[in-house]
């Protein structure tokens, strides 16, 4: 446990003496403070994973707080695990994505330091098992990545973004605290341990606390409908940071609704079900939005709610089957949620790493202006479609294994006792297929207009040559992960059994869980055979193809075909959107040609999101017509604010006597 | 052993035969005498030999594309019950392994159609992906379904229907091969979804997205596709023939059930024209109400009654 306390105190550490370098030093002394915290960290929670055992330190901190305890138990060493690592791979990424901006007067040092402080405020939240300081880090947390996001403040969008993420932000920790208050009130604690003990026959207020707490730790996780930070957020921060954020942050969110899950033991059929069809709607409505995307990384921000989607289905299957008492349910669904949030943290990382090399090469978000990056940039394309094709669940890559294990929990739960339980899980079943799917449809359109094809604009047309090594290296370390998870998944299920097994006190379900095991270890040999046999195919076809022409595209005859006619990314996916026109919010611009000669013409079509279009627009424009009726006590007079300072103190007096009591 | 290797040779080349099947019903329909039933084999065998034209616009994903599609369906074949009803490879959940190997074909044959950065092909791919969405779902649920009613997990539950649903057996049966032949129709591009003999660029699906393939991959793609069929049929045979069939019986019946299909197959081609575009999806959708229905029995053969 010292080496634990010896990390934290390596990244502050870092966080203090990379604001005190050189500009080019900077992200160097990150990347090294976090090496050696992740080494560090890594050994208490491999022997927590390895053992299933806990390591516990308790520390008197202040009269307030007293006793906090730090807890890595199986549940925060995996967090701990995906944590570090991540974290480490984004901060050596920025080492080459930082290098434009260095030297030109921005606030380098204040993002090398809440980069740091984001690290070590995570590694706390998942190891804290004190409310009140918990709620002190969470605090840290969003607020160092508030200043993360912020890093180019001097543009429109991203200080809007910012500050609608700290608005969110702050939404989920009122729900938190709320959570959190009530098991206060109840327990006459501030220790976890002791929240747990309260809920245990208290079925009515263990359903409140769960439902407060999913609130406040979902609008973290990103789940719909308080999902709507995200696609603002990810596409406003610089890439490492949206890599950090998406990858292992949002996860947080996952790992606070787990945690109180642990304090509820067996919960309700009622808060099952709640989990599992939010889940099923965030993975339908987060890809369905990603479709309509044209800017990469907000695309990846609706993506990054599918996922959020996908683990949240595991989690629900795995609630209810707890609430059913189904063992087996329960212990796939689980394994499946959780070794979803390592692989979305691995491939969602990748993902938006590739984004920001082509962002910084091209200096465009917007895809509709890319086309034929593979051909300067070969490894960023090859990152980038390896890290499409594991975000797809397509096998052999790692998504496919979580997706496969809560098939397979939902699967085993369909012979059910009850007829909700039985439909409900067969389209459960239904919706991750048509997820699969429609990801198939995103990513298909995200890689092809982005990395194929001829280039679309001049900014596409100008890059010359692939993103630096240290950007390079990063990606391929995730983009091998993505594979070795694939064709390997006995070890890394092996690693989120434990922290499975705290949420199912029953060995029974230990034989199915074994012959689980055994046919993901029969699939890994499977996938070797596909492999061998795409490599001979791949082979055989060279040897066939030995004298080939090389010829323009064939255009029906026409040989004069340029870069404009090719398809785009909006024509790809129109005929799905039109498809579904209700459930979009359409908003056009046109300028129709007038005049003989007409100059000037253009259409341009912009999908809104329904959730923030009919819901918190018409909630915020609410909102300020009642403060503008406020406005007449805003005098700038400080003799009158002095006023109403000591009238409500009067106020809080007179309440707290005839309330108090 | 000898059933492995029957199995294997079936289906590596049953398939040729199957498409030469479906040309002659064409050709019979249309009052003309046709190409021979092992036109498909030369053709194919042709196309190997010939040299081929790559685009200047295309990468290393336009070489790889056919051979990872045709991997895919070859590999997901070995999950997928051929005669005597048991698959090379028997694991549960086969169904969903199934649908996610074919995904990875799908993967990069839709991306190989964007690289060539033409003006037509990305027009397939967005069908095909579009299309897949809502077929996926329904296959999914009527899998799903009568999994839960044998409580067997493996692609066996196809032949279990009868004797675990009863008389509701036959209707699931009835309504299950429609779902899988209206999956074939869509996945293979058949009329009406598609016309894999169309000469409109605008008009296609699958064809487009193969424009510029020549030589030995448009060789591979046009036997992968003719696999895939198979596959269906084969799903399709292992449904609807009795479980008591064995040995050479049930070669015979296997194989009579597949050209019999093809023959179908044949005959809605010439007898019908492929559907507007707009009028696809509601083609599609039938698919999900019969998965639905099947749900709906099975769900009363459980809990009801």
């Amino acid at each position: 446990m010292e080496i634990y306390f010896l990390a934290l105190g390596m990244l502050f550490a870092g966080a203090l003496v990379s604001a005190a370098v050189k500009e080019q030093w900077k992200f160097k002394i990150c990347s090294v403070f976090s090496l050696i915290a992740s080494a560090m960290l890594f050994i208490p929670a491999a022997a927590v994973l390895l053992t299933g055992g806990t390591l516990k330190q308790t520390v008197y901190m202040s009269p307030i707080l007293g006793n906090v305890e730090f807890v890595i138990d199986p549940l925060s060493a995996f967090f701990v695990m995906v944590i570090s690592v991540m974290s480490l791979l984004g901060t050596i990424y920025a080492n080459g994505y930082m290098k434009p901006y260095l030297n030109k007067g921005m606030n380098v040092s204040s993002h090398c330091f809440f980069l740091m402080m984001l690290i070590t405020s995570m590694i706390l939240v998942v190891t804290v098992q004190n409310a009140l300081f918990f709620l002190i880090v969470w605090e840290l947390m969003s607020l160092s990545s508030f200043f993360l996001v912020i890093f180019e403040g001097e543009k429109k969008e991203v200080i809007s973004a910012g500050i609608k993420y700290l608005v969110y932000m702050h939404l989920s920790v009122i729900f938190i605290i709320a959570a959190f208050v009530l098991l206060n009130i109840q327990s006459n604690s501030l220790s976890f341990a002791d929240f747990a003990a309260v809920l245990q026959n208290n079925a009515n207020l263990a359903n409140i606390v769960f439902l407060l707490a999913f609130t406040g730790f979902g609008i973290k996780a990103g789940f719909v409908p308080f999902h709507n930070w995200l696609p603002d957020a990810h596409p406003a921060a610089p890439s490492h940071v949206s890599g950090i954020m998406s990858g292992v942050m949002i996860k947080t969110g996952i790992y606070g609704i787990l945690r109180v899950l642990l304090f509820v033991g067996t919960p309700s059929k009622l808060v099952s079900y709640t989990v599992l069809i939010i889940s099923v709607i965030s993975a339908l409505y987060g890809v369905l939005y990603a479709i309509t995307q044209h800017d990469i990384k907000r695309l990846l921000a609706y993506h990054s709610i599918e996922n959020i989607g996908i683990i949240g289905i595991g989690i629900g299957a795995g609630m209810l089957g707890l609430a059913y008492s189904n063992p087996v349910v329960a212990a796939l669904g689980f394994a499946g949620g959780i070794l979803h949030i390592l692989n979305h943290s691995i491939f969602k990382e990748l993902l938006f790493f590739a984004a920001g090399s082509v962002y910084l090469k091209t200096h465009t978000r917007n895809i509709e202006k890319l086309g034929g990056l593979i051909k300067n940039m070969p490894y960023t394309g090859l990152m980038f479609i390896i890290g499409s094709v594991a975000i797809c669940g397509l096998p052999p890559f790692n998504g496919f294994i979580s997706e496969f294990l809560i098939y397979a929990g939902m699967l085993q739960g369909v012979p059910a006792s009850e007829i909700n339980l039985f439909i409900t899980l067969i389209f459960a079943i239904a919706g991750l297929a048509m997820v699969g799917t429609m990801a198939i449809l995103c990513f298909t359109k995200a890689s092809g207009i982005t990395f194929l094809g001829n280039p679309r604009s001049e900014n596409a047309m100008n890059v010359q040559g692939d993103v630096s090594r240290v950007m390079i290296i990063p990606m391929g370390i995730l983009a091998f992960l993505t594979f070795f998870i694939g064709m390997y998944p006995q070890y890394f299920i092996g690693a989120v059994l434990v922290p499975v097994f705290m949420f199912i006190k029953n060995e029974a379900v230990m034989p199915v869980f074994n012959s689980v095991m055994e046919l993901v270890s029969v699939l890994s040999w499977y996938f070797f055979i596909f492999l061998i046999m795409v490599l001979v195919l791949f082979a055989l076809r060279a040897v066939l193809n030995r004298k080939t022409q090389i010829h323009n595209t064939w255009g029906c005859g026409y040989d004069r075909a340029n870069n404009h006619m090719q398809y785009t990314a909006s024509s790809y996916a129109d005929l799905f959107i039109s498809t579904l026109k209700p459930l979009f919010k359409r908003v056009t611009h046109i300028k129709k040609p007038k005049e003989l000669f007409p100059k000037e013409a253009y259409y341009e079509l912009e999908i809104e999101d329904i959730e923030e279009a009919y819901i918190v627009k018409p909630l915020v424009m609410w909102d300020e017509k009642l403060l503008a009726k406020f406005e007449r006590i805003q005098s700038g007079n400080i003799q009158q604010y002095i006023l109403f300072g000591l009238i409500f103190l009067i106020l809080a007096i007179v309440g707290m006597i005839y309330f108090g009591g | 052993m000898i059933s492995l290797l029957i199995n294997i040779l079936i289906l590596l080349f049953v398939p040729f035969l199957m498409i030469g099947v479906i040309k002659k019903t064409k050709a019979f329909w249309a009052g003309r005498k046709g190409v021979s039933i092992m036109q498909p084999l030369w053709d194919f065998l042709r196309l190997m030999k010939k040299d081929s034209v790559i685009s200047e616009t295309t990468s290393w994903v336009f070489k790889f594309a056919p051979v990872a599609g045709f991997a895919s369906i070859l590999f997901a074949a070995l999950f997928v019950p051929l005669v005597a009803g048991k698959p090379i490879f028997n694991i549960p959940f086969a169904f969903v392994v199934f649908s996610y190997i074919l995904g990875f074909g799908k993967f990069f044959s839709l991306i190989a159609a964007l690289d060539t950065g033409s003006s037509f092909e990305g027009m397939g791919a967005s069908r095909e992906a579009c299309f897949s969405t809502i077929v996926e779902p329904a296959f999914f649920i009527g899998m799903a379904s009568i999994a839960a009613l044998s409580q067997n997990y493996t692609f066996e539950s196809l032949r279990l229907i009868l004797k675990n649903a009863g008389t509701y057996g036959y209707l699931i049966i009835a309504l299950l091969a429609v779902t899988l032949f209206i999956m074939l129709l869509i996945e293979c591009c058949r009329v009406p979804v598609d016309d894999p003999t169309t000469h409109l660029e605008l008009t296609m699906i699958h064809e487009v997205m193969i424009l510029d393939n020549s030589g030995a991959d448009l060789g591979l793609i046009t036997w992968g596709s003719a696999i895939k069929m198979f596959l269906f049929e084969a799903l399709i045979a292992n449904l609807i023939l009795p479980v008591s069939l064995h040995g050479w019986m049930a070669l015979a019946a296997f194989l009579a059930v597949v050209f019999i299909l093809a023959v179908i197959v044949g005959t809605v081609e010439s007898s019908m024209a492929r559907f507007r575009m707009t009028h696809v999806f509601e083609f599609i959708f039938i698919m999900s109400i019969t998965a639905l229905i099947i749900l709906a029995l099975v769900t009363y053969r459980m809990y009801g009654g």
